[in-house]
């Protein structure tokens, strides 16, 4: 039971800061499809620049995590940068320029891997391989039953997600601009008359989206596999979507969706640990999140408030 | 004379969106310190369009050629599935899962059966056609009855798809040499393979033909019937669409699954022609690469003939680049990508030159 808990906060937690970046971009009314592509950039980043500071500091220490992680959010936000262009400059259609983003994302990702392996580190690879974060626990209430898994084991980075994750929430629902953002996202035109730059609001959200998805990114690379490579684009990025249409775009009900879709994965995994079933049962398993989520929507989606100008690319002189 | 302006205008932005890429391509291949000419020329070669040095024994240009026209025959399809879906303003991203589908479905069925080789290969089609259009019908009926985006629902059964028939392919069906699902037999195979051909050992795809028939039979659909009207009525304006009285559900629902049927058909030509097992886990890049075909080719079934031929030049050529010009084969996904970066932006080209030239003529009336 405490192992379920244990992996399942390390993987719906990722899910779940991914998933603020989606809700921020499409609260100002900027369609996200490019999360996928946007934490494989940012992870990329992050890696890259974990494996060159690495020599630096001595095997176990944290920081070249942190400095991925910043890299990684800094990753991110520039990639984002494309599908503003694209939506905001180029008025291109905002569902193609995810999916652009996300294609482009696994190319480049890919490429410079082997590039960046063989010209800066002299190797032939197409992976970088990080470091195996190390885990903490609270002392004291980690002993509380059941409860207590919360707290044993932890990834550091699950901390630093929960602080960002609430300075969001904090930024999304308590500040002007936090209102400016869901204004774009429901009527623009009333942001523009209230004497904002609609254009300069979507911007901003992309980019924290981007700066979101990065932060993702590197926690998967740093928990799942350990490394960075191709691998990691499975579609966390559009499980993230997923939960964030099933938390109804708003960001505690999103937290009990990411929550359901880790706890369904490490339950199932453990499940096939403990029936002592062969390893290819696993791949049952691994459709769980992606079942329970369209079963989910199948239910939910119905009543969605979906932001009003969502998708809508903004004319100033429209009526 | 009009005829050939409006062939003109349709075909200036994607080649310049080609040209762009290339440019782009060709400037990181330098800089990595590679020939980009010569890598550019070895993709050519690599696809049997321009001849190499020197040839294995059995093989020649031509049988380059055909292996690329073997490699290209799925792509025909799976951009159609994009293009007719888009028509109809829905994004089908989940032309790899419907693909992977309809491929084990056919597979299990046809390819580990005894049939012989008539019954077999349009068996094969048919069984295609099905269930590729029962996934895409699942997506469309989603959309219209439970209001969930078609991307989300999409991917979720590639992935559904992907490691379903993953465990499947592992616990019933692999080949313990190869990790692959068994190689299918030769009578359901729809490419002949390693035909003598004179002194050539080559690659027969008979779904080329499958494919050109379809090209025309799409493009009759969307211009010449009343269903493809109301398909792109739907996908100008859903509201307008259904203002004239069209059923929108009902259209949306149909146009998914004649994309899913034709991304079926992808998947047998691919998985039953192209190569002749299922390596499980892996959900191949065809059905994303379609996108970028289809929009290039400006979603019409011609263009998507030829938008069809250029891309996947780029990366089949690609593995030949790598051993001739020593370039990643990486490389030829990045030159895509940056093709449908470019392609994305056409909406707002086709307007910025429509602007030009109206302020221009405004100009010219105004000097009068």
């Amino acid at each position: 039971m405490d192992i379920v808990i244990i992996d399942g906060l390390s993987f719906a937690l990722p899910l779940f800061i991914m998933a603020i970046g989606g809700i921020y971009c499409e609260k100002s009314g900027v369609t996200m499809l490019a999360v996928e592509g946007l934490q494989g950039f940012g992870a990329f980043i992050g890696a890259f620049v974990a494996v060159a500071v690495a020599g630096n500091f001595s095997g176990d220490s944290p920081v070249p995590f942190y400095i991925a992680m910043i890299m990684a959010a800094v990753g991110g936000s520039i990639f984002a940068l494309i599908h503003a262009l694209l939506c905001l400059k180029f008025k291109a259609n905002q569902v193609i320029s995810g999916v652009v983003v996300n294609i482009l994302a696994m190319a480049l990702t890919a490429y410079l891997t082997k590039l960046l392996n063989r010209v800066v580190f002299g190797a032939t690879s197409d992976k970088f391989v990080l470091t195996v974060s190390s885990r903490i626990t609270i002392p004291g209430i980690s002993k509380i039953p059941v409860l207590g898994a919360i707290f044993t084991n932890l990834y550091p980075f699950e901390l630093v997600i929960v602080a960002v994750a609430f300075i969001a929430w904090f930024v999304m629902y308590k500040t002007r601009f936090g209102m400016h953002l869901r204004a774009c996202g429901d009527n623009p035109h009333a942001v523009d008359a209230a004497g904002r730059q609609v254009g300069q609001i979507r911007l901003a959200a992309i980019m924290i989206c981007g700066v979101l998805s990065g932060l993702g990114g590197i926690c998967f690379a740093y928990s799942i596999s350990a490394n960075f490579s191709s691998s990691i684009y499975v579609g966390y990025g559009y499980l993230a979507i997923a939960a964030l249409i099933f938390g109804n775009w708003r960001i505690l009900p999103t937290l009990g969706a990411c929550l359901l879709f880790g706890f369904a994965r490490s339950g199932g995994y453990r499940l096939v640990q403990v029936l002592q079933m062969p390893s290819s049962y696993q791949d049952l398993v691994m459709i769980l999140p992606y079942v329970l989520t369209l079963l989910l929507l199948v239910f939910f989606s119905k009543q969605n408030g979906a932001p009003r100008a969502l998708g809508v690319i903004y004319d100033k002189g429209a009526r | 004379m009009k005829k050939m302006t409006k062939f003109w205008n349709a075909v200036k932005i994607p080649l310049l969106a080609i040209l762009c890429s290339l440019v782009v391509g060709g400037v990181i291949i330098a800089v990595t310190g590679s020939n980009p000419f010569k890598a550019y020329y070895a993709l050519l070669q690599g696809s049997g369009l321009a001849p190499k040095s020197s040839y294995a024994s059995y093989k020649s240009m031509l049988t380059d050629f055909m292996s690329y026209v073997n490699y290209f025959t799925p792509m025909i399809f799976a951009a159609l599935a994009v293009a007719v879906a888009l028509r109809a303003g829905l994004f089908n991203i989940g032309v790899s899962g419907q693909m992977l589908a309809a491929g084990f479905t056919a597979s299990i069925i046809v390819g580990y059966s005894s049939l012989n080789a008539v019954l077999a290969k349009p068996l094969v089609v048919i069984i295609g056609l099905i269930v590729g259009g029962l996934a895409g019908a699942l997506i469309g009926f989603l959309k219209y009855r439970f209001n969930i985006n078609e991307v989300v629902s999409s991917i979720m059964l590639n992935y559904t798809f992907q490691y379903v028939i993953s465990f499947f392919i592992n616990t019933f069906f692999v080949d313990p040499v190869s990790r692959q699902s068994k190689e299918i037999s030769a009578a359901s195979r729809l490419t002949l393979m390693d035909t003598m051909v004179g002194n050539l050992k080559m690659d027969i795809p008979l779904g080329i033909i499958l494919a050109l028939l379809t090209v025309v039979a799409v493009w009759f659909l969307l211009e010449k019937t009343k269903l493809g009207y109301e398909l792109k009525a739907v996908g100008y304006s859903r509201s307008a669409a259904k203002y004239a009285g069209i059923k929108v559900g009902r259209s949306m629902v149909l146009s998914m699954t004649i994309s899913g049927a034709l991304a079926g058909l992808a998947g047998v030509t691919y998985y039953l022609g192209y190569v002749g097992s299922i390596q499980p886990k892996v959900l191949i890049s065809t059905g994303f690469d379609a996108i970028a075909v289809s929009l290039l080719g400006n979603n019409n079934p011609f263009g998507i003939v030829f938008s069809t031929m250029l891309i996947t030049l780029i990366s089949k050529g690609s593995t030949y680049m790598k051993s001739a010009a020593g370039v990643d084969a990486e490389i030829a996904s990045v030159i895509t990508g940056i093709i449908l970066l470019f392609s994305a932006c056409n909406a707002y080209i086709k307007w910025k030159m429509e602007r030009g030239r109206r302020e221009k003529t405004n100009k010219t009336k105004e000097d009068k």
